[in-house]
This record gives structure tokens, C-alpha cells and sequence, in this order.
């Protein structure tokens, strides 16, 4: 059972003052810490799982710049075998289906039974790339992953739809599956893991090397243009109630008691 | 071939005396054996990693084991090693596989952002060094310190304590990071080794001449891990100690209250600070001082240690020994029980609301009852 | 602008709310440009469902047939494609959900159609398409455009938009599009319901919800015990539940419980739309978190910034002094 696992590196950013770069398409990533996709991780550990079970290697590949290859190097001492990134400036500023048009090209003489991605990717939140992907690849996929079963041939899946509801579906292989998070429990590498995978090679793509051409690609390629991007405004939003600790759950509990909580 | 554990860790010396299990605080309450351990280890018995041997994560590395030891075998050293091989096959529990990723990404075990460091000192006046500039005399804060809500009073007392004496000092801001005291033990050896080499860096550039810690934790690894050529490495009640003998650091206030003292592990039992502490506590006016039953040298181990910060014991048994020494120092009737550690501060707060101590005892840090008598 | 097109969704014989939310939001760009409202109905049976529609879309098209009981992207792709190829509308709306992200991506390549993904906002200047979606977890709106497309694709996040009463009264032409035997290589097997646990919030009137915030597992502790002042149940969001600490039936948000009670209090909680969605029908909503620019805060009635580990265990005091 061999699986490519695409993952993306991403800046975390939940607990950071982001600010919007000048020209208003991007935000200013100085500072931000980087890591893998929330989701991809959980991946790359179905991915292990998988493999541990049922043997067979696993190729970690990311579209990115050249520090998105700590996320490569993380991977492969989790037990990834072969790493490719792929990159050419000619990507850069592509939407989710720009990628996975250089995904797909990248993964054209990779011999895979599976690929494995998050479902979503926590800076732009898409939930695009796995399901195109598959179908440029033309083959099946199913997203929103919470359960994955090898069989022979073929595995069954568990797709989280809302409200805690689970749609069990087979699917054969090769095919496609965007990871939910919570899937697993992903493991941990070790820094001197890590110090050791940074010896082994990373294959590099090109959109050259591809056969891919550059207008097919990256913002050339997108059928989706970023205007601008800007705070989301101010809503009326919470009465804030000021003070200590003290001072504000006072003031908190006197509202529960007017209103008939306590 | 690899090394076995026998070798690596040299345990034919030992002589199944049971020592180390006996003086092992958390033996009384997990199943961590240390004796067996070691046995396991010097037969080629049995699993070779935490993963397969849980109860090496209940260790606080508190080093009694490794003191008490007549034939000089260091029972600590080889639980994190045991520990150290389940960081490498991954397999860790989840919170400290976050504390240790978060220690990579941040420079601190808490999961919080690199530029939230300086938080703790955003209304106060805190000298933050600027890039290059030498720094004589560094007050290193420690990530517990700067990022604990709770520990973040011990850093401020400290720089009140700091102002008041006269002390010329400055902080490494965002810059600063983790000093891998916990990470070793945690058994991220490589990890521990990159924040040694970043720190050395960090504090080369600056030319620290001393550093002063707000953890014995940090001073630990400071003074005893990070190689040669180190600055001079004092805890902060050291540093009080010496403030106050020079009459540089005087007390206007007072403090009418019954104390007591709690040895945190990595001051006493690792580094033998024991005297200095209690000498800031009797000049304090109004302190009343009476020592617990257990102190120094015997002084219970508060399970903070070890990476313990970032999990709970395996198959626990028993009363957890932070609420035995809260326990302690509640029947000797002290209203407050001192420590000098921002961890034993936050596992001893807990165990006063677990041992339905509120109101009956307060725990509080020794820079926080200091800065009260200014 | 000619024709919006409105992909109903439905699931055990029910339309879904998002389906009204996006032909509301159709009706209002379609009022403004003068174009029309399709809603385009694919299942099993159903009729009513398509009568239903008539009163939001101008016109109801409908592929009636065995095969689109259960959606199977697999199945509908190819037949919604085939719609929107003959068709041509300047806009195609899906929901952003379980269904519409399996869907809609694939239906974009298959089409060679540009695609923006859980969409917040819609506009139309001209002829063109414009559509606000956030990034960054919530915390920036990108603003996007189509590069020269007849037809632009999007998702739009539920309940981005309101319901409102339709007031259209549409026809229902039946289509006779091609549909497929479910394939071997995709085959639906069976919905299976989360376990119920010992405790249905759903059925609660107060809720103390703990998110990310709350570090670890023992800190859980702190919020029951609020939980039991006020006279509530716990209940959570995703983060709490992929750490294994609380079961899946305590957590609130889409992929989760849809919660109405009297008070929701959210505790380290950011509020991630996913959240959101599941509670912001509540009556009164308290927000406790130590990012002042958390999105909860916008949903909220009342907030308190900084730390839970200060503010709950202050909160329960001052409960207690307010209930004696």
C-alpha cells in the first residue's frame, strides 16, 4: 500500500496580531511561527498507521517555497520514505485548483494506491485541493475523513456530514481522502529525527520538469483573482464587561440574576 | 549494534539495595518502581522505552533516587533515557508531544506566540535589551514566569524587588527562549541540545556576565548542563540573600504572618540552596518562620518536576504529595506556605482547592512575600 | 445577469436550511440585476420538496430518479454538470457543507469553472461576480473576483445568509438528464448516528462551553463546576473533542449539535464559524476569552477579556455571593 500525502505548511495564527501586508493581498507572515496544516498532520498519521498495518512506503509532497521543506523533513522522521516538494515560482499566488493542477502534474509518475490530504487548510480554508485533485487525477475521493478501513482493493470511510451524523462509503482504490482532523492521535518527531531526515534528499519539481505550463499554474492559472483582503468589521458585538477578574465576573453574575440564571 | 541500556548507563555497579525506590517520593503513590527498573535494565529485561513502560513518566526527577544511590548509579538518568526512546519511536502523550512542539516552534512549552512573552511586563518598566547590546547582569524570566497568569506575579515582584534595591539589570524580551531544563527531562535530547546552542548564542551576543533566574529550574540547567564557558548563574532568593546582607534591598513593610518554607527539588536537593531563602524570609519584619517536618535535604518532592507540569501521573494511587505538603503546613498553622519555584507555586495552589484547604492556607512565592514588605 | 443557480440540498427527505438561506440571498442579486432564481432539485421522490421550492425560485428543475436517494457525488456530479453546461447561469450557489465540499470542486474541473469556497458574502457589480470569504481562521476577509468565466461557481457558508419567507412562485420543469448506476469505485453504505451519550445538550437551557482555551483535560473540571451552579451541561467545540476529552455528542457547531438554549456561555472559546453556526440562536450569549479580537465576541451579548483560569473560578464566586 504506497500513499502520497500532500500537506501544507501554514503560519499559525490563532493567537497572533495579524496584520495585512501593503497592497492588501496578504498578510505579514515576519514573526508567525510555520507548521504543518492542522488537518494534513492528522494525515500524515493515518498515513503511518496505514503503512505500519498494511506495509508499503509513504511519499510526503507539499507545493511550497523552500521552507515548507521543515514540514518534509518532519514528515520523514515520522517515517515518510520519499520527499518531493514541489516548487517553482511560477505557483505562487495560485488558488486551491491552480495547486492541485501542479499537485496532480507532480503525482503523474508517482505510483500510489492512496492520497491522503487535510481536508482543509487552516490559512484559507478552501476544502478544495484533495477533491479536485482527484478528479484531475480521475480518480474517486471522499472528504470530511473521520474513519478509514483498508480492505482489498477498496476502503471504507466514514465522512463526518453535520450534526455528528457519519456516511459510511467504499471506495476503490486508488482514490483520494481529505483527512478530518481528530481522526488519530498524530505522533511526535523527535528534533534528532528531524536532524537526520535533513540529510536525505528532497526531489524538487518545476513546472518544467512537469511538462506543465506556467500559464496553467500559480495566479496565471486561477480562476479566482484576490482583490483585497481587510478586517472583518466591528459588529455591534459583545456589551465587554470591563474591570479585574473579580470586578468583571461581578458585574457577569448580576446580569445572570437579572435575567434569572442564578 | 546499540548500546544497551546496562552499558549506556553503566547500572552493573548496582546492588539491588532498593535505596532509590525507598527514597522515591512518587513511589509512594504510582507504580513506578525504580529498583526493578534498574534491574530491567541491568538483566536486558523487558520494554526499553516509556512507551512500554508508562510508569518512567511518573518520575519528577527530583534525584533522590540519584543521591541516595551508595554505588553511584544514577537511576534518574536512565529513566530519561527510557523516556528519551519513546521521543524517538513518537509515541509520547499527546501533551507533551504539544509542549514539546510548542517549545520548537515558540520557545516555550505553554503554546503561546513568541511576541506574548513580554506580556507580564506590558504596564511595568522592564529593560528589554537591544540587539547586541552588552547585558552584565541578565534577570532571565523563564517561560512559566512570563506566560503563567498566575506566575507572572513572581517576574513582577521581582522587578519590583529589582528597583527597589537598586539593581541594574535587563531582559532579553521576545528574544528569550526556554532553557530546555524541562525539555531534557522530558528526554527531547536533541531538542534540549538545539535551545542550549540557541541560548549560548543568544546570551554570547549580549555578553551576559550573570544571570538571574526567576526558576530554579532554569538556573539548574544554566549552571550544571549548558557546558563551558557559562555567565554566573544565581537564583533570585540567592540574590536577595546577598541584596540584603549588602543592605542594598531594605523592607519598610511588614508581614504579620506564620510561614513556612517548601525546598523545591531542583534549588535544594539538585543545587543545595537551602540557606538562602529561609535568610530572606527571617529579615522580612512581622514573619514568623517555623519549618516543616520534611525540609532541606528531606523536603517532599510537589510532583511539579520532570515534565510532570505536562502530565498527570499514570495509574495513581494515593494522595498527590502536593496535597500532602499543603496538608503539612496547614497542621503546623502557617498562613502561608512559601516555595521559591513557579512550579511547586501552581501544583501546591492546585492541591490547596483539591484538599479543600481554601481559605485555611495561601501559597505564595518568595519574591511575592518579599515585594510585600517593600 | 441572466440565471442564478441554486443546488438544493436535502438530507432524510428534509431541505436543509442552507438551500432557503442561498435562495434568499439569489433572490435578492437576481431583484437587483433583474436575472432569475433556479433552484436546481436532484433525489428521490420528491415532489414536495420541489413544490416547496416553487415559492424561492423562479424555476424548479428537477431530476427526478432512483439512483439520487442518498447523495453520492460520484452520481450527481455528472448530472448537475450536465445542467449547468446546457444552462449556462452566471452563478452556481452550493452549500458549503458536507455535501457541496465533496462536490463542488470536482464539479469545477470537470466544468473548467472558477470556484470560491465557503463564501460569507455575494456581490454582483455589473455583470460581475464578487464574493467575500474569511481566511486566517476568521480573522481577514478576502475579497475575490472571476477571472473572464460565463459562469462562476461558489459555496456559501451556512447560514451566512437569513431565511426569509419566499414570495416567488416559480415553476417545476422535470429534466430528463442522464443519471448514472451508483459506480462501483464510490458506493454509499449507511448513515450511522453518533452514539447518544448520558447527556443531550441539546435539551439543556443553560450550556458552559469549553474550547481550546481550556489546555487540559483536568482543567475541565473548572467548567462543570460552573456548569452545576447555573444548572447546566458542558458542552464544547471541536478541539476539545479531537483531544479525546469530552464525547462527540457534547460538541457544538456544524459538525456537531445544534444548540437553542437560554444561556451560552463559551469559555476559551474563538469561534470559529464551524462553532458558531451551532449556537447562535441562543438566547443570551456570554463570551470568555483573553483575545479581545476573538470572533465569538462579535456573536456575543456580553464578554469578559483575559484569562478563564481567572475568570471562571472569580465568576463561581461571585455566583454564589449573588444566588445568597
Amino acid at each position: 500500500m504506497n500513499i502520497v500525502v500532500c500537506v501544507k505548511q501554514v503560519p499559525e495564527t490563532a493567537e497572533a496580531d495579524l496584520k495585512i501586508a501593503a497592497g492588501g493581498k496578504g498578510i505579514v507572515e515576519e514573526g508567525l511561527a510555520l507548521q504543518i496544516n492542522e488537518s494534513d498532520n492528522y494525515a500524515l498519521e493515518e498515513a503511518l498507521l496505514i503503512t505500519e498495518e498494511h506495509d508499503g512506503d509513504i511519499t510526503i509532497m507539499t507545493l511550497g517555497h523552500e521552507s515548507s521543506e521543515e514540514v518534509l523533513r518532519m514528515s520523514m522522521a515520522k517515517g515518510a520514505g520519499t520527499a518531493v516538494r514541489v516548487a517553482d515560482p511560477a505557483f505562487d499566488g495560485g488558488d486551491a485548483i491552480a495547486t492541485a493542477t501542479a499537485l496532480a502534474a507532480a503525482l503523474k509518475d508517482v505510483e500510489y494506491d492512496l492520497v491522503l490530504t487535510g481536508c482543509m487548510a487552516s490559512d484559507d480554508g478552501a476544502t478544495q485541493v484533495g477533491v479536485a485533485l482527484a478528479e484531475l487525477l480521475d480518480i474517486p475521493h471522499a472528504t470530511y475523513v473521520t474513519e478509514v478501513e483498508v480492505g482489498s482493493g477498496e476502503v471504507t470511510v466514514g465522512r463526518e456530514l453535520e450534526g455528528g451524523l457519519i456516511e459510511k462509503l467504499t471506495i476503490k482504490l486508488p482514490c483520494v481522502l481529505g483527512i478530518q482532523t481528530g481522526i488519530n492521535e498524530p505522533r511526535y518527531a523527535s528534533i534528532m529525527g528531524i536532524a537526520r531526515a535533513s540529510k536525505r534528499e528532497i526531489e524538487l519539481k518545476s513546472a518544467g520538469d512537469m511538462g506543465l505550463d506556467a500559464s496553467s499554474v500559480g495566479a496565471a492559472g486561477s480562476g479566482t483573482v484576490l482583490e483585497e483582503l481587510t478586517f472583518p468589521p466591528v459588529g455591534e458585538g459583545a456589551d465587554i464587561l470591563e474591570g479585574t477578574p473579580s470586578e468583571a465576573s461581578g458585574k457577569l453574575a448580576d446580569i445572570l440574576k437579572e435575567k434569572g440564571f442564578v | 549494534m546499540a548500546v544497551s541500556l546496562q552499558e549506556k548507563y553503566e547500572l552493573l555497579g548496582c546492588i539491588q539495595c532498593g535505596r532509590c525506590t525507598a527514597g522515591c517520593p512518587v513511589s509512594m503513590r504510582t507504580y513506578l518502581n525504580v529498583r526493578r527498573v534498574v534491574y530491567d535494565g541491568m538483566t536486558g529485561v523487558g520494554p526499553t522505552d516509556a512507551k512500554g513502560r508508562p510508569e518512567a513518566w511518573n518520575c519528577t526527577t527530583c534525584s533522590n533516587c540519584t543521591e541516595r544511590c551508595p554505588k553511584g548509579v544514577k537511576p534518574m538518568e536512565l529513566i530519561i533515557g527510557l523516556r528519551s526512546a519513546a521521543i524517538e519511536k513518537g509515541r509520547i502523550e499527546p501533551t507533551i508531544r504539544d509542549a514539546l512542539e510548542s517549545t520548537f516552534k515558540h520557545g516555550n512549552p505553554w503554546g503561546r506566540i513568541r511576541d506574548k512573552r513580554t506580556e507580564w511586563a506590558d504596564e511595568l518598566s522592564v529593560p528589554v535589551a537591544a540587539e547586541g547590546e552588552a547585558v552584565p547582569f541578565l534577570f532571565y524570566v523563564g517561560c512559566t514566569p512570563a506566560y503563567d497568569p498566575r506566575a507572572q506575579s513572581i517576574a513582577k515582584a521581582l522587578v519590583a524587588l529589582f528597583a527597589a534595591a537598586g539593581v541594574e539589570y535587563s531582559t532579553l524580551g521576545t528574544d528569550e527562549s526556554c532553557c530546555g531544563n524541562e525539555i531534557r527531562r522530558m528526554g527531547e535530547d536533541g531538542l534540549f541540545e538545539m535551545l542550549v546552542e540557541g541560548n549560548r548564542e543568544l546570551f554570547g551576543g549580549h555578553e551576559v556576565g550573570t544571570i538571574v533566574t526567576a526558576s530554579p529550574h532554569c538556573m539548574n540547567t544554566f549552571k550544571n548542563e549548558y557546558g563551558e564557558p557559562t555567565p554566573d548563574v544565581v537564583h533570585y532568593s540567592q540574590l536577595l540573600a546577598s541584596l540584603l546582607e549588602a543592605g542594598k534591598l531594605t523592607f519598610k513593610g511588614k508581614v504579620e504572618k506564620k510561614v513556612t518554607f517548601h525546598d523545591a527539588c531542583f534549588l535544594g536537593k539538585h543545587n543545595g540552596i537551602y540557606d538562602e531563602p529561609r535568610e530572606v524570609l527571617e529579615q522580612i519584619p512581622g514573619v514568623t518562620f517555623e519549618e516543616m517536618d520534611r525540609s532541606r535535604e528531606r523536603a517532599l518532592c510537589c510532583e511539579g518536576g520532570g515534565g510532570r507540569m505536562w502530565l498527570e501521573a499514570t495509574e495513581e494511587r494515593g494522595e498527590r504529595l502536593a496535597e500532602t505538603r499543603v496538608k503539612d503546613a496547614v497542621e503546623l498553622g502557617a498562613d502561608y506556605l512559601v516555595t521559591a519555584c513557579p512550579f511547586c507555586l501552581m501544583t501546591l495552589e492546585d492541591a490547596v482547592k483539591t484538599s479543600g484547604n481554601e481559605g485555611k492556607i495561601e501559597i505564595i512565592d518568595l519574591a511575592e512575600l518579599a515585594a510585600m514588605a517593600l | 445577469m441572466n440565471e442564478i443557480l441554486v443546488l438544493a440540498e436535502h438530507r432524510g427527505g428534509e431541505l436543509r436550511d442552507v438551500t432557503f438561506e442561498m435562495l434568499g440571498k439569489a433572490g435578492a442579486l437576481a431583484g437587483a440585476s433583474g436575472g432569475a432564481v433556479t433552484a436546481l432539485l436532484l433525489g428521490a421522490g420528491v415532489r414536495d420538496m420541489a413544490s416547496r421550492l416553487t415559492s424561492y425560485a423562479d424555476e424548479v428543475l428537477v431530476v427526478d430518479h432512483g439512483n439520487l436517494t442518498d447523495f453520492n457525488s460520484a452520481v450527481y456530479q455528472p448530472v448537475i454538470a450536465e445542467v449547468v453546461k446546457s444552462r449556462e447561469p452566471s452563478l452556481v450557489m452550493v452549500g458549503h457543507t458536507a455535501f457541496g465540499v465533496d462536490l463542488a470542486p470536482s464539479l469545477a474541473v470537470a466544468l473548467g469553472l472558477p470556484l470560491a469556497s465557503d463564501c460569507i458574502d455575494v456581490v454582483l457589480d455589473g455583470g460581475a461576480v464578487s464574493v467575500t470569504r474569511q481566511i486566517y481562521g476568521g480573522k481577514v476577509d478576502a475579497r475575490l473576483s472571476f477571472r473572464d468565466s460565463a459562469t462562476a461557481l461558489v459555496t456559501v457558508r451556512a447560514a451566512a445568509f437569513p431565511v426569509e419567507d419566499g414570495a416567488r412562485s416559480g415553476s417545476v420543469t422535470e429534466l430528463d438528464t442522464p443519471v448514472s448506476d451508483e459506480p462501483a469505485f464510490r458506493r454509499f453504505v449507511q448513515y450511522v448516528e453518533a452514539a447518544i451519550g448520558d447527556v443531550d445538550i441539546t435539551k439543556s437551557d443553560v450550556i458552559i462551553a469549553v474550547g481550546r482555551g481550556i489546555k487540559e483535560e483536568e482543567n475541565l473540571a473548572l467548567v462543570e463546576e460552573l456548569a452545576g451552579l447555573l444548572g447546566g451541561v458542558v458542552g464544547c467545540s471541536r478541539p476539545v473533542v479531537d483531544a479525546g476529552w469530552l464525547p462527540k455528542d457534547r460538541q457544538v457547531g456544524s459538525s456537531g449539535k445544534t444548540v437553542k438554549p437560554k444561556l451560552y456561555v463559551a469559555i476559551g472559546i474563538s469561534g470559529q464559524f464551524q462553532h458558531m453556526s451551532g449556537m447562535k440562536a441562543a438566547e443570551t450569549i456570554v463570551a470568555i476569552n483573553k483575545d479581545p479580537k476573538a470572533p465569538i465576541f462579535s456573536e456575543a451579548d456580553y464578554g469578559i477579556v483575559g484569562d478563564l483560569f481567572k475568570i471562571v473560578p472569580a465568576l463561581k464566586e461571585k455566583i454564589a455571593e449573588a444566588r445568597a
